[in-house]
């Protein structure tokens, strides 16, 4: 029982020191870079450490040097064995809005150590209330719009199916 | 504090900061070695400014092309009886019509334009032409020409069956003597369909190092509005009004505010020569 005891407290003493030492804005900057080579810049006002998140404000992201979109906060949270990463206020360009949304007012997009290959996303805004999942074992996006408000100029993009919940609704599939 | 000193704690307190040590080393490690500590930010495009700007000294009104074009409308009367169709090719996804105008045969697609009437589809025995709203139907008529007319119908509906699947794009490119206009119209339309554009005309940037120096027409769709503007496969577009087209930035800033425009300059270079080609917009 006490050699237990000794592995858990080891154990997560180790949990805790390396999510504590984490330089997590470096892994920010590493994450740049790699979106760099896909000529995707993202500008940032101001970039805080917390203890298991990282905060981002007022963010502009460039594509090929344009400015298509901008972000009021950004917010990295990680235990290791859960992740989310939090989007407020995301403006997009108004030459955009036939392909995303005018305002994502605030969108969720969480990871699970027991569920490795898949995301699960969740959103409000312009466009009424989203709900999906990213598998990345297969490659998909799949988006239930469980309530629609403004999606006049998105709705090219989206297809009318049975939705996860058995009814008739909005959805948008994507492989990438 | 007896306690605090005894030499068991003291051994769990070093070897608690020495695990601290270790993991903050291993970060260390993986950040010298994998990571990087420099932010990565896209600079502002400082040198995003016009060339010149054109100063439009006459009164917009005298330009005046939509009455140049108008007087067409007048002239319906005559195309009636010159306009003959001849034949008519149906596919799923385009209508192909053979008509007599002037006596000379010529071949119509769905979306071009003869006399002011542009053809918006057909059925098995007549084709269906837009002008100002109206839709017109000539009857298919093999034996004679003179059976054969255009006349404005009182429905404006068109079937169903014969509409393009091709959205249709509303406005035009015309030639006034040496001067070619451009329906602002067009203009909305392509600001607002951004599809659109990669569809009738393919461009990519042509690089030197990181810089962009032009970008290159790949392809110009036969009967495009672009192509009717006189722009060729091979074409490098330097500047538009004015402004250098060196980013990708400068040419979405050209589009962003293309609804704003009066005038179009292109400044190209077509094989080795430098070409300004220039445009009204009403």
């Amino acid at each position: 029982m006490q050699m237990v005891k000794k592995v858990t407290l080891i154990f997560f003493a180790s949990w805790l020191a390396l999510l504590l030492f984490m330089p997590k804005a470096e892994l920010y900057y590493s994450l740049e870079k790699i979106l760099a080579k896909k000529d995707i810049k993202l500008n940032e006002k101001s970039i805080e450490e917390g203890l298991f998140s990282l905060n981002i404000k007022e963010i502009t992201v460039y594509v090929k040097g344009i400015p298509l979109a901008n972000i009021e906060k950004l917010n990295f949270f990680t235990l290791f064995f859960y992740s989310s990463l939090t989007i407020e206020n995301l403006i997009s360009d108004e030459t955009l809005h036939t392909k995303i949304p005018a305002l994502v007012k605030e969108a969720h997009v969480n990871h699970q150590f027991f569920s490795p290959m898949s995301l699960s996303l969740d959103a409000n805004g312009s466009f009424g209330e989203i709900v999906g999942d990213v598998d990345l074992l297969k490659r998909t996006l799949y988006i239930d719009f469980v309530d629609t408000k403004d999606i006049g100029m998105i709705q090219p993009s989206l297809t009318k199916g049975i939705k996860t919940n058995g009814e008739e609704g909005w959805i948008y599939e994507k492989s990438f | 504090m007896k306690n605090l000193f005894k030499p068991e704690m003291i051994k769990k307190l070093i070897a608690v900061l020495t695990f601290l040590l270790v993991v903050k080393l291993l970060w260390f490690v993986i950040q010298v070695t994998l990571l990087t500590a420099q932010d990565i930010d896209q600079v502002q495009d400082q040198s995003s400014k016009a060339l010149y700007y054109r100063v439009k000294l006459t009164p917009k009104n005298t330009v005046a092309p939509q009455e140049i074009i108008k007087p067409a409308v007048t002239r319906i009367r005559r195309s009636i009886k010159e306009i003959t169709l001849l034949a008519i090719y149906n596919a799923s996804d385009i209508s192909v019509i053979t008509v007599e105008y002037k006596h000379k045969s010529k071949v119509l697609g769905t979306g071009d334009t003869i006399n002011g009437f542009t053809l918006e589809g057909a059925g098995n025995n007549f084709a269906m032409f837009s002008k100002d709203n109206k839709n017109y139907k000539v009857l298919l008529d093999k034996n004679s020409k003179s059976n054969s007319s255009i006349r404005p119908r009182k429905k404006h509906k068109i079937p169903s069956k014969i509409l393009p699947k091709v959205k249709k794009v509303l406005g035009e490119v015309t030639n006034e003597g040496a001067a070619k206009i451009i329906d602002r119209s067009l203009l909305d339309h392509y600001a607002n369909n951004m599809d659109d554009i990669y569809k009738n005309i393919g461009i990519s940037e042509i690089k030197e190092g990181n810089d962009v120096n032009g970008f290159k027409v790949n392809f110009v769709r036969k009967d495009s509005p672009f192509s009717q503007l006189g722009i060729r496969r091979g074409d490098v577009i330097k500047a538009v009004n004015g402004q250098e087209i060196n980013s990708y930035n400068a040419a979405f800033g050209v589009y962003k505010n293309i609804k704003n425009i009066d005038n179009l300059s292109l400044v190209i270079i077509r094989g080795k020569e430098e070409m300004e080609l220039e445009y009204e917009i009403n």
